[in-house]
């Protein structure tokens, strides 16, 4: 489904990512780890069209997508949601749901669905439809993130770091909403430092370390391999 | 990106041959004095009287542009109000000569002074507000002003105007030039020369710092505010020059003179001779002023939508402006097979000290005591203590959010605490302002490096020696010397990335900061510039002496250089001391791949 | 004595009325874009073109007419003149050229009207008859203006809080990089930011025509008093500008009444300073202005 090809991108002239190859899968999910800094968000926002990749392809569904703008990759159906929870936050619950039709314009039906959906996952967000979204608490404005996503029912969903800035506990009832999305037919890629949480969640996992792909594997075996390479 | 750059230098781009040069400044300014001097001393020459009348006016008008050149990219001033200064010099000349009877240079001397008052009322606001604010404020002033010389009738003659005459300056002399002929023509050409030569002086390195960076500057020791009010001066006092001479030249001042339609004349002029470009304001006059006043005369009434559509038109075709866009191309050219691709720092350094000779003391020359700093809700820095030692490399690490940065921004006085206090060397320098830390010895550098490409190579890293406040030491000299030989000619533009960071390390070595505080150094660097890095930071530290804090994620490269290792989280310190012991901290073991650190 | 401040306040707060408007039709563009489009002066003088050519001593049903094709008119005019503005922030390089590009298009209009019109202030007639407050004589486009700016006050608060348009442009303001990654077209948006604009002033400049000076040099003077509007109010605020409009007004009003009518600009020049030295973001504004 997303095909990233020798991928080359960076800030500016600051060149992070190099030669970075991976695909994620309809129906699976993708764990994307690394340390701090080492390029696991430059991957994301170049895939999204945020920073143009230097050189390499991103393909979705064999289409390149890459040198597209953000917004218009967005409307091919391959969402990304930023890290540290972002969603607009004087515009209220619901609107910031409604602000995900963008990418899916003119499916009324659809939307009611798949709001609903989102309410019955997150009853908390139909609790609060009405409040601004800058008076939710962290872990519920990443909840509002990603229903905003799920709202443009993407092909893929990128999700950068979800568990940034959020309570250890909250993060089961989010990952399962990503795995039974997932199951759904969509490829997740998730990027994240914190490993053990969310592997178990996860098909696939790949590592990265300063801008290139360390290696890959499948995230039942992310322990081991990981457990072997702090031992040598 | 290589990988495997070693740590001597290829000599190799040292011999390339003769570069073309990095600026066309000094070119411009002959081609502007040739230009200047045909058209000013020319026509009268050949008995041309109108023509040499003509020019009388557009050569003040292109010393005004040399000004706003100078006031708009050089300092960064986006002055609208150009225009009142000229009136005010040549106003109040013509209300003290004309209506009062002062003698002509007396006269002149208060006009000077009133523009310069002009230019420092101008500076006021431009000490708070910056961009568009400016321009609105000094847009209003070029329309208030007219309005005011007609309100204030009193003294100014209202809408009657002053006639002068001033016949001792207007009568032919030599070869058919009258003296103001001569000094209407000389004064755009000192225009020039004072344009270039501020350029290249240390004030004008600095202002230009200032105008692109001000928090570059900062970190250099620099008062933003302080080049604003400089170059405000320095322009109003240029620009009323002009004024007075507007007075000889056009004998009568009215209103409507002075209305905001002369401002415009100077900024577009600016922008369509090529902003930043030397003999930009000389070829801009010539199409915005001469296009529609002179060669197309008949069309005079359609002047201002002139200047519009032509403005207009070279900021959407051109935005580099006439000048501007044939140097770009002149640069373009010679680009191949420059030094730049070569600038390395190691060698250089290598050259000037013999053996590691320090070891970190124990004493405190960097202290936080209880130092918070809160944005908002979210507490960036929480009741933090710290203490640094002379000589010490100490590693800063933490998560992203987890206030690494904004403490490094407490140290450099780029943020203020809300509480607790800060001392540096002893001092207690909670409250100093970035410039003031700057001066006592503190270099930063920055997550993304301060590199300004208006600026040779060389002259990048030279307002690293324009920040000295002590006199240059014999090797600091030598390596400045060998820094300049190289790179004079170099751009600054065409480094990578990892010689950016470097160009920074440099100026920071260049000002003899004893304390550098770098920011995420080894961001986007490759492996290989992270070993040389790493082997830099190691000389800083124990063959010069230097305290480095380093705020940094790559762990394995704090773990192999670092004396002392602090780690932060959500604001406060978890752990700090010896990297040993710091990696045996429970607290710190879950910030690693893997969850474990062998 | 009384009358005297009934006059001044009334008059000023009709007139600051305009100032609001154009600082509200600067606030829905800076919003969206970052940009201040110094041309908006101009646009609402030609919207008071408009009503001189269009519809000056007609019918009251041909005025009503007008009155949406002032609106379109201008709106279609900013929108083609914010589409040029923004092409060369596409490559993201230069990214201050919107201030001589939107400086030169004020130039460009004034002097347009300069040719075709002549330096004269056209008067234009007044549609709603006048009226009396505490005994003092008040021409009915003063409580036009008034009214003009109450109502797009509330039809901007009604669309950006509750059409998906509306919606969409203030998300960018909020965060452009979580817009653009929920797939808004930023772009369009941006030109949709700039026709409203457009559909403001050139609204207000046909209904307030016979009250604001509808000549050539005119334009530069409404967009600095809605520029100071602005300040005052804090870029941004939209109920700022409800403060800082009329507050601009009443006192350029009293120094008109007090010193003299050439003293008004100089009186918000003042003001403008004064703002920015000791309260850079205005009085209801957050985002800070200083940049030191």
């Amino acid at each position: 489904m997303l095909d990233v090809k020798n991928l080359f991108a960076g800030y500016g002239i600051v060149p992070v990512l190099e030669d970075v190859s991976l695909t994620a899968e309809a129906g699976k999910i993708l764990l994307i780890g690394g340390e701090n800094g080492a390029g696991k968000s430059t991957l994301l926002r170049a895939i999204a069209g945020f920073n143009k990749p230097t050189a390499g392809e991103v393909l979705l569904d064999g289409q390149r997508v890459n040198g597209m703008a953000p917004e218009q990759i967005a409307k091919t159906g391959m969402r990304l949601v930023l890290d540290g929870h972002r969603v607009f936050p004087e515009l209220s619950v619901f609107d910031n749901l409604r602000m995900g039709a963008a990418a899916r314009p003119g499916d009324r039906a659809g939307f009611d669905r798949a709001v609903e959906e989102i309410y019955s996952v997150f009853p908390i967000l139909k609790e609060k439809h009405r409040a601004y979204a800058r008076d939710l608490s962290g872990g519920q404005q990443q909840m509002l993130a990603l229903g905003q996503a799920f709202v443009a029912q993407p092909r893929v969903l990128l999700c950068d770091e979800p568990s940034m800035g959020l309570a250890q506990s909250l993060m089961p009832q989010i990952l399962s909403f990503l795995r039974r999305w997932a199951e759904e037919g969509t490829a997740v890629v998730i990027v994240e430092q914190h490993l053990s949480v969310t592997a178990p969640y996860a098909d696939d996992a790949l590592i990265i370390e300063r801008g290139k792909v360390k290696f890959t594997c499948p995230a039942a075996e992310l322990d081991d391999r990981l457990a072997a390479i702090s031992a040598d | 990106m290589t990988t495997d750059k070693t740590m001597t230098m290829t000599d190799t781009a040292a011999d390339t041959g003769r570069k073309p040069r990095f600026s066309s400044d000094l070119p411009q300014v002959w081609i502007g004095m040739a230009l200047i001097a045909i058209t000013g001393f020319g026509p009268s020459l050949i008995g041309n009287s109108y023509w040499s009348h003509t020019f009388q006016l557009v050569n003040i008008y292109i010393a005004a542009a040399i000004f706003q050149n100078f006031l708009f990219v050089d300092a960064g001033q986006k002055s609208f109000g150009q225009g009142v200064l000229l009136g005010l010099g040549a106003y109040v000349t013509a209300i003290f000569f004309g209506l009062h009877e002062y003698t002509f240079l007396a006269a002149a001397g208060i006009g000077l002074f009133a523009a310069a008052l002009g230019g420092l009322l101008f500076a006021l606001p431009a000490l708070r507000v910056q961009y568009f604010h400016l321009g609105f404020v000094t847009l209003s002033a070029a329309i208030v002003f007219p309005q005011l010389l007609m309100s204030l009738d009193h003294w100014t003659n209202g809408i009657n105007g002053i006639s002068v005459a001033v016949p001792a300056l207007t009568q032919d002399g030599f070869l058919g030039i009258s003296p103001l002929t001569f000094i209407v023509a000389v004064f755009p050409m000192i225009a020039l020369w004072l344009h270039y030569g501020i350029r290249r002086s240390r004030l004008g390195r600095r202002m230009r710092v200032a105008a692109i960076s001000p928090e570059g500057a900062r970190a250099l020791g620099i008062k933003p505010g302080y080049m604003r009010f400089i170059a405000f001066l320095i322009a109003a006092v240029g620009t009323g020059i002009c004024g007075i001479l507007y007075l000889p030249a056009v004998a009568f001042v009215s209103p409507q003179g002075f209305n905001v339609e002369l401002s415009f004349i100077f900024f577009f002029a600016v922008v369509v001779g090529g902003r930043g470009q030397i003999l930009g304001p000389v070829v801009g006059i010539w199409i915005v002023y001469i296009l529609p006043n002179i060669a197309l005369a008949q069309f005079v009434d359609y002047r201002l939508l002139i200047y519009g559509f032509l403005t207009l038109f070279t900021v959407m075709a051109f935005p580099d402006g006439i000048v501007g866009t044939i140097e770009r191309r002149r640069f373009q050219r010679g680009i191949s097979g420059r030094g730049e691709q070569a600038f390395r720092v190691d060698n250089f350094l290598e050259a000037m000290k013999g053996e590691d000779a320090t070891e970190p003391s124990t004493d405190v020359v960097v202290e936080v005591r209880g130092g918070t700093k809160a944005f908002g809700a979210v507490v960036a820095v929480d009741s933090v203590d710290l203490k640094v030692h002379r000589g010490e490399i100490h590693g800063l690490i933490g998560a992203n959010g987890s206030g690494k940065t904004s403490l490094l921004n407490v140290l450099s006085g780029m943020s203020r605490l809300d509480a607790g206090e800060v001392r540096i060397k002893g001092r207690d320098v909670t409250r100093f302002p970035a410039d003031r830390i700057a001066n006592l010895g503190v270099g930063r550098t920055f997550q993304t490096p301060r590199i300004y490409p208006q600026l040779s190579l060389w002259d990048n890293l030279r307002v690293g020696l324009d920040a000295r406040r002590e006199a240059v030491s014999d090797e600091i000299d030598d390596l400045a010397e060998a820094l300049q030989g190289q790179f004079a000619d170099d751009s600054a533009d065409l480094l990578s990335h990892g010689q950016r960071r470097l160009v920074e390390v440099m100026r920071t070595v260049l000002k003899e900061s004893d304390i550098i505080l770098f920011d995420e150094p080894a961001a986007g660097l490759s492996s290989g510039e992270r070993e040389n890095f790493a082997r830099l930071v190691h000389f800083l530290s124990r063959r010069m002496g230097k305290t480095v804090i380093l705020v940094e994620h790559d762990l394995d490269l704090v773990w192999g250089i670092a004396d002392v290792i602090t780690v932060m989280d959500q604001g406060a310190i978890v752990a700090s001391g010896e990297p040993e012991t710091v990696s045996k901290d429970p607290a710190v073991q879950h910030m690693f791949l893997g969850e474990a650190r062998a | 004595m009384l009358s005297e401040i009934l006059i001044i306040v009334v008059r000023g707060i009709a007139i600051g009325s305009i100032f609001s408007i154009i600082a509200m039709s600067f606030n829905i563009v800076h919003g969206a874009t970052g940009i201040l489009n110094f041309a908006q002066g101009n646009m609402l003088v030609l919207g008071g073109f408009i009503a001189y050519f269009l519809a000056n001593g007609v019918g009251l049903g041909q005025w009503l007419l007008m009155l949406p094709i002032a609106g379109i008119a201008i709106a279609v005019l900013i929108a083609f003149q914010g589409w040029i503005t923004l092409l060369p922030l596409r490559s993201g390089t230069e990214q201050d050229s919107w201030i001589i590009s939107t400086v030169s298009v004020s130039v460009i209009i004034g002097a347009a009207m300069l040719l075709t019109q002549g330096p004269f202030a056209y008067s234009v007639q007044n549609m709603v008859p006048s009226f009396r407050i505490l005994g003092v004589r008040t021409p009915g486009a003063y409580a036009l203006s008034i009214g003009v700016m109450l109502f797009w006050f509330f039809a901007l608060r009604i669309f950006l809080k509750h059409t998906f348009l509306g919606l969409a442009i203030s998300a960018l303001r909020q965060d452009m990089d979580a817009a653009r990654a929920a797939g808004l077209p930023v772009r369009r948006l941006q030109i949709v930011a700039f026709a409203i604009s457009g559909l403001m002033v050139g609204t207000a400049g046909f209904l307030v025509a016979p009250v604001i000076s509808v000549s050539s040099d005119a334009g530069l003077r409404y967009v600095l008093n809605g520029f100071v509007a602005v300040v005052v109010g804090g870029i941004g605020s939209n109920l700022g500008t409800m403060i800082g409009g009329p507050l601009v007004g009443v006192v350029g009003m009293l120094v008109a009444y007090k010193i003299g009518g050439s003293y008004q600009d100089l009186a918000s020049l003042l003001l403008l300073v004064t703002i920015l030295m000791f309260r850079p973001q205005g009085l209801l504004g957050r985002a800070s202005a200083r940049q030191v």
